[in-house]
């Protein structure tokens, strides 16, 4: 006790010694000194600030988060609604499996109608008959010859009359030209089936949405 | 909590510094370096930016008026749409029509029209005849071989060399071809028409099943199979356009021989008038 009050003294008599150094130490002290925080209690400030949170937050709350509510029931409703009466994805995945079955069933009639069918037995008729189920529109300019080799060609001018020739050529030009469109027509079935095998295999892998353009291009 | 600790850190240091300072320079010295530090570490105060309450009452405003104006025709719209779908696009009771429809389509007219394929049409009533039609009807496409023992049998096969002229032989030969080939054919469009309708029950039975979404795969496959359908008429068509025009060539081929032949017959009636 003793130590102290003479350290308190020793202090004292240092501070009347050194008056600037101790004025100095008391206001730089006063002024640095960690300031205490407003409490919401005692200064208006505060109050006005916690009333204005308070408001925005429960406006916030009715407003914006109720609005919301509200829209997300809806969408919530709209989703359902799509994913179980519009775009239910086990009916979607369901027809794609079906077509993939049926592209199964086109290749089977595909197959079937490539089966070769020829039945001729002589060299010019086998021949004949060759160029008649090709298929191959460039054989066409073969059949002319062919078909002259089979069934024979217009009579000669001093075997026939002009009449005679004239009806006999016309008529062979109207089965040859039969023959050619055969030749044509199963080059053309032989493009759609190409093409519809191309579309079907788009179809697998198509979208809901993207199926109808599928379709608009198939129905050309 | 770091600030008080900077602040007791500094209040030692300084304390210590001018205590221990011994002339009025170094007091000075200290007096400077301190007032430096608490210029450059101190922060600066900060400034109030317009009343609180208008601020507040702003926010509010913007909340109240604007976000709540949007909110509210978002919903409104979002709404609309809900009871467009509803009724109007995918109305369900009118989904769930269609798809009875298809059911009943399929009830009504499927087993009708495959008993109206089922009709036996066979009508030959001797051996070979019967042997072949039971060939042609058969809608196999692995017995063909067998097909052209049928016909070769109720038709005949073509004449031997002896028996037979070349010109005659090459147009029977040709005749039968056609007339095989376009059996074979027939009998090629009947397994690919079973096929075609075993496909079509498929396609049928998932419509009478499927949802808005799911339809256009089976509408696009729908088409993709009438292509084919109709691809496969085509052929049958061409088979019959060739058919026809080895008749026609058949028959003129006829009249050339008839027309060499009278005219063979001319010229030798000429030669006989000339001797006389």
């Amino acid at each position: 006790m003793k130590n102290a009050i003479q350290s308190a003294m020793r202090g004292l008599r240092w501070a009347w010694g050194h008056k600037v150094r101790t004025v100095v130490l008391l206001v730089v002290f006063t002024l640095l000194a960690p300031k205490p925080i407003r409490s919401q209690f005692v200064d208006p400030c505060c109050a006005i600030l916690a009333t204005g949170l308070t408001t925005i937050s429960n406006t916030l709350g009715s407003v914006i988060g109720g609005g919301l509510n509200n829209i997300l029931s809806i969408e919530k409703d709209i989703s359902n609604f799509e994913q179980t009466v519009v775009w239910p994805q086990n009916l979607i995945s369901e027809a794609r499996s079906l077509v993939g079955r049926l592209q199964g069933i086109f290749n089977q009639i595909q197959g079937v109608m490539r089966i070769p069918v020829n039945s001729a037995t002589l060299p010019t008729t086998q021949q004949f008959e060759q160029n008649l189920l090709s298929r191959d529109p460039n054989q066409i300019a073969q059949t002319g010859a062919q078909y002259t080799a089979v069934y024979g060609a217009v009579p000669d001018p001093t075997a026939a009359s002009p009449q005679v020739r004239d009806m006999t050529d016309m008529t062979d030009a109207a089965a040859q030209a039969a023959m050619k469109r055969a030749i044509e027509i199963d080059a053309l079935a032989d493009l759609e089936l190409q093409a519809a095998d191309q579309i079907n295999q788009s179809i697998q892998t198509a979208a809901p949405g993207g199926a109808p353009i599928i379709e608009g291009c198939a129905v050309r | 909590m770091m600030a008080n600790l900077l602040f007791g850190f500094f209040f030692v240091l300084f304390s210590y510094w001018m205590v221990i300072a011994r002339r009025r320079r170094q007091a000075l010295a200290v007096i400077l370096a301190g007032v430096l530090v608490v210029a450059l570490v101190s922060p600066p105060q900060a400034q109030a930016q317009g009343s609180l309450v208008a601020a507040i009452q702003s926010v509010l405003n913007v909340i109240n008026g604007l976000i709540k104006t949007a909110l509210n025709s978002i919903n409104s719209v979002r709404t609309a749409i809900n009871n467009f779908y509803k009724q109007a696009t995918w109305p369900v009771a009118l989904i769930n029509q269609a798809k009875a429809m298809v059911a009943q389509m399929i009830g009504q007219y499927r087993s009708v029209m495959q008993n109206i394929f089922n009709i036996n049409l066979k009508s030959a009533t001797l051996p070979n005849p019967i042997g072949l039609e039971n060939a042609i009807r058969n809608h196999q496409t692995n017995d063909f071989a067998s097909l052209t023992t049928w016909f070769g049998n109720t038709y005949g096969s073509v004449p031997n060399t002896t028996a037979a002229s070349p010109a005659d032989r090459t147009m029977m030969d040709m005749d039968d071809a056609l007339a095989v080939d376009n059996l074979k054919t027939l009998k090629m469009s009947d397994a690919a028409d079973d096929l075609t309708l075993h496909a079509a029950d498929n396609i049928e039975n998932a419509a009478s099943q499927a949802a808005p979404g799911s339809a256009p795969f089976l509408t696009a496959t729908a088409i993709v199979a009438s292509i084919q359908s109709q691809a496969l008429t085509q052929k049958m068509l061409a088979a019959e356009l060739r058919q026809e025009a080895a008749r026609l060539a058949h028959e003129n081929a006829l009249h050339k021989r008839g027309s060499a032949m009278t005219g063979n017959v001319n010229t030798q009636i000429l030669n006989l008038l000339k001797r006389k």
